[in-house]
């Protein structure tokens, strides 16, 4: 893990262009709560936290509002201080779950937990799980549930990638935060039981690197930052592991199995917040970019915030229409429709694709060019997995690799045929499930 | 805010790929294997190569709107043909068909007033227009289409048609007359009878063009050349699989001869003509690396490659036929399937299936295990 002049990479991938030029000079500014919030107590890996509060019931920013049920689900806050109006069903970019809405009435003070000083590895996990700290890269996944891993773990690297396309809000918070980061990257690894880490950064943030790494030599911590190649999917967890340890994660488990943790760049602002600040997690920095919106910013977002008021601050629509609104990143993000979507503690990114940035025209038949596969960082064979599940065929999907995939999006990003391969992975993964038939 | 489209991830897409645009680099690959042939063979090749186009392009066209049964103008504009790989297919014939010819028993040729009636003679080649068009609707409807169009054909359509008429109509390697002239008339060096002529400025002429060639493409070694280098700098194709066609054919040339005949120079030269003459080079190129019909791996694209150079020079070595690269090609085409079934790469982290531990029988505990587990959580 010595600091190497050559930037560390993995295998195969893929190099989308940035476009990371519109968002990445905003600083990180704040946008006021809005007049309502609704917020999904679905915000994270396992099963919907269990809402505590009733209609009526008067909230501060960080009242407990819905309980973790069972280990992989976590517990949400609320974001305003007002009253609850209603808690109902509504859209999410992946479905339906129950909201908390609350009507802002802009008063009360935030409540916060006393701030721990030199925790032990149990009390900050405590405090993790207390906070509803998940990963905020997209999946999460409780942190305090990952720091506890049974493995032995001997390297512990904060993944400051950032490889999808558009997004620059882990930057920002690397460059506007870069005290609080790095003493939230210290707090995880502590929690690890682990005293020394690593940050991993991506050649095309050279500030953020240098940034970073001076404020580890001034300050003499116990950490290093490691410079990745520019490409993607680098901050997939498989592939940034293997760029930083060499260690290839084996089929089916988890980075502990390796003696890794990977934990993401706001996840660790967020530890620093929950740890040294007692702020349980209920608002998260978003970058809303693409060509379709007029001012694209880094911006602290209320949980429960919907997508029409983000994009208004936002300074609204810009001149040409966007074709597709995206939940994350252009990469693995969902396409939505609904502007009444709520943002949550896992939204990185809000994205307004214009006709010229996002593809939206039909898929050909595949030509067999085998690109898929010569893309895919996962070693599979995408196209056969797509005609084989388009057949019915789910046990040679299986053959192929479909459980292994990450989704990526690397095959159908280079396909010419423009076949939607991960979808088919998807349907594939769902079936094989389903029994395997 | 009200068009918009909701689909899977990814939402975007490498910019400028498409399928279009891969066949429109191979046809420009093509242009200078064209164009080689043009000069050395003149304005027939030309003729060939428009005819062989439209006739796949038209086959393409008709089958997909019958299939559909619609003849619709819409149906036309939205036809398949878009992707250019018809076109892409008619040219690769063209290129592996002599420029004139003369088939037993038509003849509808045209010749030179007052001339005899010989190849070289001939002004147009009516015979060979026909010929053309009878390719390219095999190639396009039985090869192509019948097996469910681009991306699904089981061999080179181009390389079946060319057999297919090499069989049908008798065609063995039919020299056609070099541009300068003094290569040999009607017999190209595989089908010499001793193929022992080799000699140096024999191989530059092969290099450059000027030579009998039983198919207008070939001719010019260094024309297709520049084919391979500009679909190798455009990722279009593997580069490694051609090399890998050619090192098996001079592998296998080498070690026939070496067995057969004895020893001497003139074997290094067989090695040099083997590769250099016939088809080998313009079909490692062109035909071996197109998608459909060879292996997705790298590995599966060396035993792949290899096979084709192998079955050439067994071919043209032990067998009555001058050429073997369509057959070897047409081969490995239906052995390519079974290569991607055998050679499939090792996801990422795979870790071998450990054998599972000597089983060690240990009773089940009176109590209900599940009970127990459920009253746990
Ligand atoms: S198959 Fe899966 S892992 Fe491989 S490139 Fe496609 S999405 Fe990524
Ligand atoms: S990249 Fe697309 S066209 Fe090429 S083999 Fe894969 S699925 Fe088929």
């Amino acid at each position: 893990m010595a600091e190497s002049l050559k930037p560390s990479t993995f295998l195969r991938g893929v190099h989308p262009s940035h476009n990371k030029e519109l968002s990445e000079r905003a600083a990180v500014s704040v946008m006021p709560a809005p007049k309502t919030v609704y917020i999904p107590v679905q915000q994270h890996l396992g099963r919907p936290a269990v809402p505590v509060v009733e209609k009526g019931a008067a909230v501060a920013p960080g009242t407990l509002i819905a309980r973790a049920d069972g280990a992989l689900s976590s517990n949400v806050f609320s974001s305003v201080s007002g009253v609850v109006a209603d808690i109902r069903e509504l859209a999410t970019p992946s479905g339906y779950c129950p909201h908390i809405v609350i009507d802002n009435d802009g008063a009360g003070e935030p409540r916060e937990l006393p701030s721990l000083d030199d925790p032990s590895a149990e009390k900050i996990r405590d405090r993790l799980d207390e906070c509803g700290v998940v990963g905020m890269g997209g999946a999460g996944f409780p942190t305090a549930m990952k720091l506890a891993a049974k493995e032995k773990i001997d390297a512990f690297i904060i993944n400051g990638a950032e490889c999808e396309p558009y997004i620059t809000c882990d930057y920002r918070i690397m460059l506007d935060y870069t005290e609080q980061f790095v003493r939230g990257a210290q707090i995880l690894a502590r929690g690890a039981g682990l005293d020394n880490f690593v940050i991993a950064i991506e050649e095309n943030k050279p500030d953020a690197i240098d940034r970073v790494g001076r404020y580890i030599r001034d300050n003499k911590l116990a950490a290093a930052v490691i410079t990745l190649k520019t490409k993607y999917p680098q901050g997939a967890e498989k592939q940034l592991i293997y760029a930083v340890t060499g260690r290839r994660v084996p089929v089916g488990k988890l980075p502990a199995s390796v003696g890794a943790l990977v934990d993401n760049v706001h996840t660790a602002l967020s530890a620093y917040l929950a740890v040294s600040k007692g702020q349980p997690l209920y608002r998260r920095v978003m970058t809303v970019s693409g060509r379709g919106i007029k001012n694209p910013s880094n911006i602290w977002v209320c949980n429960g915030t919907p997508y029409r008021d983000i994009i208004e601050f936002c300074g609204g629509e810009s001149e040409t229409p966007a074709v597709k609104m995206i939940s994350g990143g252009p990469m693995m993000g969902f396409a939505v429709s609904d502007t009444g979507i709520a943002a949550t503690k896992t939204s990185g990114s809000l994205l307004l694709l214009t006709d010229s940035e996002a593809f939206t025209g039909e898929p050909g038949p595949c030509i067999n060019c085998a690109e898929c596969a010569a893309a895919c960082p996962m070693k599979l064979m995408p196209m056969y997995i797509d005609s084989y599940i388009l057949a019915g065929d789910a046990k040679n999907a299986v053959k192929y690799g479909a459980r292994n995939c990450i989704e990526c999006g690397c095959c159908a990003f280079v396909c010419p045929a423009k076949r939607p391969l991960v979808q088919s992975i998807r349907l594939a993964k769902k079936k094989a499930q389903g029994g395997g038939k | 805010m009200s068009n918009l489209t909701v689909s899977a991830s990814p939402h975007v897409t490498k910019a400028g790929n498409s399928t279009r645009g891969i066949m429109l680099d191979v046809i420009i690959a093509l242009m200078p294997a064209l164009l080689a042939a043009v000069f050395f063979f003149g304005y027939h090749v030309l003729i060939n190569a428009v005819v062989c186009a439209g006739a796949a392009v038209g086959t393409e066209l008709l089958f997909g709107c019958a299939q559909k049964k619609d003849f619709s103008r819409a149906a036309l504009k939205k036809s398949s043909v878009k992707d250019l790989s018809a076109v892409v297919t008619g040219l690769i014939l063209a290129l592996n068909l002599p420029s004139r010819l003369i088939v037993g028993g038509w003849d509808f040729n045209f010749y030179a007033a007052g001339a005899a009636r010989t190849v070289e003679n001939i002004i147009f080649s009516f015979d060979t227009v026909l010929i053309c068009i009878i390719g390219g609707v095999f190639a396009i409807a039985l090869v192509k289409m019948l097996f469910g169009g681009i991306g699904k054909n089981f061999a080179n359509p181009a390389a079946a048609a060319r057999i297919f008429i090499m069989l049908s109509f008798g065609l063995k390697a039919v020299g056609t007359v070099g541009f300068l002239a003094d290569a040999a008339t009607g017999a190209t060096w595989l089908s010499s009878a001793a193929k022992s002529t080799s000699n140096q400025s024999m191989f530059l002429n092969m290099f450059l063009g000027n030579r009998g060639a039983a198919a207008a493409g070939e001719t010019s070694m260094i024309a297709v050349l520049i084919g391979y280098v500009y679909l190798s700098v455009k990722k279009i194709i593997d580069f490694r699989l051609p090399l890998a066609v050619v090192a098996s054919a001079a592998a296998f040339a080498f070690l026939f001869d070496a067995l057969g005949r004895g020893s001497g120079p003139r074997i290094l030269n067989n090695v040099f003509a083997n590769v250099m003459a016939g088809g080998l080079v313009f079909g490692a190129v062109f035909m071996a690396t197109d998608y459909s019909t060879s292996p997705n791996t790298f590995w599966g694209k060396m035993i792949f490659g290899a096979g084709i150079g192998f079955f050439t020079v067994v071919i043209r070595v032990f067998t009555a036929m001058p050429e073997g690269m369509s057959f070897a090609i047409l081969l490995m085409n239906i052995a390519a399937p079974l290569i991607d079934k055998y050679v499939v790469p090792k996801p990422f982290g795979y870790a071998r299936p450990q054998k599972p531990p000597p089983v060690t029988v240990t009773p089940p505990p009176a109590t209900d295990a599940g009970a127990k587990r459920e009253g746990k959580k």
